[in-house]
């Protein structure tokens, strides 16, 4: 007897001695929905990957001083007590592949159109360094969505995090599918290429499939991919898709020098999503019951984008969806504290008809003028100047009696009515620069602003 | 070195270590170093033998049974004649690619300023900046507020104040930002550089993208460089913090991964400590001054969240930014009802002054309940002295939004600043009638009205 157990000890000693591919093993002893925790596992490192043998995957999410706790992030059969879990000696990483281009993708590098996996790949980090403060350098690159509200108003610029908020139904992804598409007519001017990540964080599989035919038939799909975790996904998966996406553009401007577009579809989904896990791991919860890292799990997502000083750039738009029109609860304020600018969307113009359905008087860009050309600056500014002072008036002067009032003042109002009406425009109809100078110059001309 | 411990337990911001030693200190760092980095960790509570840490960048790939080693000075930032003109992130280190050659180091924690040193009676410093020198006028040595929700115009109006003031005054600053956007630091950073303004200011750096360590921990670096200023160089020193609720916030975060218990909004226990350690330690002596601008994020627009009002409770002034009045077009967004400071007395602004903030605000609350009034029956329906007040008041409106210099890519308006009594002859002039033949569109961003 004695013998047997020093034989088995002899040999584990050996065999770790070696590192013949022997890789810590763990045994679990608690589920909690998918939070795991596993006994043994003495020798994993923070965030590495490891397998539920037969059964799934999943990533360390925290050591203990007696157990290591650990997300599911992929449950083929149940998981019970008492399974098996062994380590990898890697850290749970995500794929990366340039065939992507035009497909649907998940977190695993599936291919969600043939469930099949790509053939040439690499692993690359999930979440990447951060791109230090003096490698950024200034954003003044037009970034054009077509859209003559956003382009001549409220312009966003290559690197730059302009959030997309409104109620439901107000056409938020709309925008975004609308700045998508008009790349390929801005490719087609200037050779500019641009890539484009759409990532879908807790969407339904309809929806996705909707999205991609839209994109689809308007020939955006050779420069686009999508990054999607559906909501069926497990939480840990969609939580961390938005940092797949993100990675994946790094890798296009890191190491090819690209600009990226990445939108996010949506943020207040993806905390909620993270407000579950937190709650699930025994955080205490903060306002809202969000945990207290909830502003820095969106800020060090969103801090991705910049204007890198090699050149290239990831350009964010963030979506959020609001309820009642409200944008100042907890969470849209700390990502418009993070964003620079918001285009914010309302149920009151867009059921009035007024497409893309933009409340002027709460947008804004933080860069403004400074992303755009020297023309569409100075008339954007006077544009904008005058619609709102015209939404202001109009508000005060509503029940004023239009006769009585100066000639100024009418003429302040009308002209406001003419510009909201030249803001007005269809989805996939996307303006060029210089259409926008015609129609808006025109405009400002007739009445010699 | 000596190994003071070993790693036993990991999660995202506390790492547990074994300690084999008992000389081990709270505030001490401990290092480990692989391939790659050093990993360093502070030591925030000791139990027995166990040492809770709070890692200062990410602890992805570390493992239970890691040695580490200590440090015992604790964090450290340079500290000597060379720190102007450079970049700092927020653990002391320079990250401008500048090197200093003359090290000498200090604690970032040593600093306390008793009664006896202290000074409180500092000139007006004028901003030109019109809704601020006529409604919350700036002492040198004071410790001013800049609240806001998100958006509505706090980190312009800092860069404006370091425009106005910063450049006026010459004298030497220290700019600290803290939780903000990396973007931004960078483009104050290429625009000082630009305009040759870097040789008084020093930057230090722990932005929104960075773990909560190292955003909690800039407010001191930043302080320890301000606090050598005034104190060995002698000087009235500027001090911007952009933004000082980020601070709070990232020592939630903290608290929360060591498991304490949190009191309203998820704010840590020790808010009261954590924000007066600080707020104490921005004063003025004899021989220097510190003269501090800090922004103020107001979380969801609740202005009476537990930690901005822990935050007011320690400055001499606070200008109020107000979304609804950002609605309207008109910056800066000032709510002229809660912005206020301790300045505004006849003995320190004079008489006349006073008065008029007084009439002025007396102005604009008969112009809220007006609003109401004319909302339901119509302007043409007000008493003439009514119909005065509401327009004389809306011009006054008008008249305090100004071109800011910092943004003029956004409103291609070029900056002006305006003399106090200008200001003064113009804010009396509106309310006494003067201009009652002239277009409330007139009064928009403009400067003084004798100009032009």
């Amino acid at each position: 007897m004695g013998t047997y157990i020093d034989n088995l000890l002899n040999d584990k000693i050996k065999k770790i001695k070696e590192e013949d591919n022997v890789f810590d093993t763990g045994v679990v002893v608690k589920i909690k929905d998918y939070i795991i925790e596993v006994s043994g596992l003495e020798n994993v490192s923070f965030f590495e990957k490891v397998t539920i043998l037969g059964k799934g995957i999943g990533y360390v999410n925290s050591i203990g001083e007696n157990v290591v706790s650990v997300a599911i992030v992929r449950e083929n059969e149940p998981i019970k007590v008492g399974d098996e879990v062994s380590a990898s000696g890697e850290q749970f990483k995500a794929i990366f592949s340039e065939d992507a281009l035009g497909r649907i993708i998940d977190l695993f590098g599936e291919d969600k159109l043939t469930s099949k996996y790509f053939k040439n790949f690499k692993y690359i980090d999930i979440e990447r360094p951060n791109v230090p403060l003096m490698d950024r350098t200034a954003v003044n690159r037009p970034m054009l969505t077509g859209i003559a509200g956003i382009d001549l108003i409220y312009p966003i610029g290559k690197g730059q995090r302009q959030l997309i908020i409104g109620d439901k139904k107000t056409g938020k992804t709309q925008i975004a599918l609308d700045a998508i598409v008009n790349q390929r007519s801005i490719a087609l001017q200037n050779k500019e290429e641009m890539i484009c990540v759409y990532i879908a964080v807790g969407k339904t599989k309809k929806e996705i499939k909707t999205i991609y035919n839209e994109l689809l038939k308007r020939g955006a799909l050779s420069y686009t991919l999508l990054v999607v975790a559906t909501n069926d996904d497990k939480p840990p998966v969609q939580s961390l898709i938005p940092f797949v996406g993100v990675s994946i553009a790094e890798e296009y401007m890191l190491h090819q020098k690209k600009d990226v577009l990445v939108i996010i579809d949506d943020l207040k989904k993806h905390a909620e999503v993270y407000r579950e896990i937190s709650l699930i791991s025994n955080k205490a919860p903060g306002r809202e019951a969000y945990p207290s890292d909830i502003f820095y799990f969106h800020s060090r997502l969103l801090e991705k984008g910049c204007q890198h000083k090699n050149g290239g750039s990831i350009t964010i738009l963030p979506i959020v969806e609001t309820k009642g029109g409200d944008i100042t609860d907890y969470i849209s304020t700390n990502i418009i504290s993070i964003t620079d600018g918001q285009i914010v969307l309302s149920q009151k113009q867009f059921t009035k008809g007024q497409k893309p359905a933009i409340d002027y008087t709460v947008s804004v860009s933080r860069l403004g003028g400074a992303v755009q050309s020297k023309e569409m600056k100075s008339l954007g500014a006077t544009i904008r100047r005058k619609l709102l002072s015209y939404l202001e008036t109009k508000e005060v002067y509503e029940l004023a009696n239009t006769d009585e009032m100066s000639n100024e003042l009418k003429e302040k109002i009308n002209l406001g009515k003419k510009i909201e009406e030249t803001l007005n425009q269809p989805k996939f109809s996307p303006m060029s620069q210089d259409e926008i100078l015609l129609r808006f110059k025109a405009i400002s001309e007739d009445k010699n602003l | 070195m000596e190994k003071v411990g070993r790693i036993i337990s990991i999660s995202e911001l506390n790492v547990k270590v074994f300690l084999y030693k008992s000389d081990v200190k709270t505030k001490d760092i401990l290092v480990y170093k692989d391939d790659t980095m050093l990993h360093k960790f502070e030591v925030v509570e000791l139990d027995n033998n166990i040492a809770s840490c709070i890692p200062f960048e990410s602890v992805k790939g570390l493992k239970k049974g890691f040695e580490l080693e200590a440090l015992t000075e604790g964090l450290q930032i340079q500290y000597s004649e060379e720190i102007l003109g450079k970049v700092f992130n927020s653990f002391g280190e320079l990250i401008d690619g500048n090197t200093i050659e003359k090290e000498v180091k200090r604690n970032v924690y040593d600093r306390n300023i008793s009664i006896e040193e202290l000074d409180i009676s500092g000139k007006i410093l004028w901003t030109g900046i019109k809704v601020i020198d006529f409604f919350a006028p700036i002492q040198k040595g004071y410790k001013m507020g800049l609240l806001g929700g998100a958006g509505v115009g706090k980190t312009v109006l800092i860069k404006e104040l370091i425009n106005n003031i910063y450049r006026k005054q010459n004298s030497n600053a220290v700019f600290i930002g803290v939780g903000e956007r990396s973007r931004e630091g960078k483009e104050l950073y290429d625009e000082m550089k630009k305009d040759d303004l870097l040789d008084k200011i020093s930057m230090v750096f722990g932005q929104m993208g960075e773990s909560p360590s190292s955003r909690s921990k800039a407010v001191y670096s930043g302080l320890t460089l301000a606090e050598y200023l005034r104190d060995e160089k002698e000087q009235d020193v500027l001090l911007f913090i952009d933004n000082i609720y980020r601070y709070v916030q990232a020592m939630s975060e903290v608290s929360t991964e060591l498991r304490r218990v949190p009191i309203e909004n998820g704010y840590p226990t020790t808010l009261l400590s954590d924000i007066s350690g600080v707020q104490e330690r921005i004063n003025s002596t004899s021989r220097g001054s510190i003269t501090s601008f800090q922004a103020i994020y107001i979380p969801a627009d609740d202005i009476n969240d537990e930690a901005v009002q822990t935050i007011l409770t320690h400055l001499d002034g606070q200008i109020v930014l107000d979304r609804k009045i950002a609605e309207k077009g008109l910056h800066p967004a000032i709510n002229v009802f809660k912005s206020s400071s301790k300045s505004i007395d006849p003995e320190i602004i004079g008489k006349r002054h006073y008065d008029l903030v007084t009439e002025a605000l007396k102005y604009f609350s008969r112009y809220n309940e007006l609003e109401q009034i004319i909302a339901v029956l119509g302007i043409d329906e007000l008493s003439d002295n009514d119909k005065n007040i509401f327009y004389r008041t809306r011009k006054l409106r008008n008249y305090f939004s100004q071109p800011m210099f910092v943004a003029k890519d956004y409103t291609g308006l070029e900056g002006k600043m305006v003399d106090v009594d200008n200001l003064l002859n113009d804010v009396s002039d509106i309310l006494n009638g003067a201009y009652d033949d002239v277009d409330e569109e007139k009064f928009l961003y403009r400067g003084s009205l004798n100009e032009e």
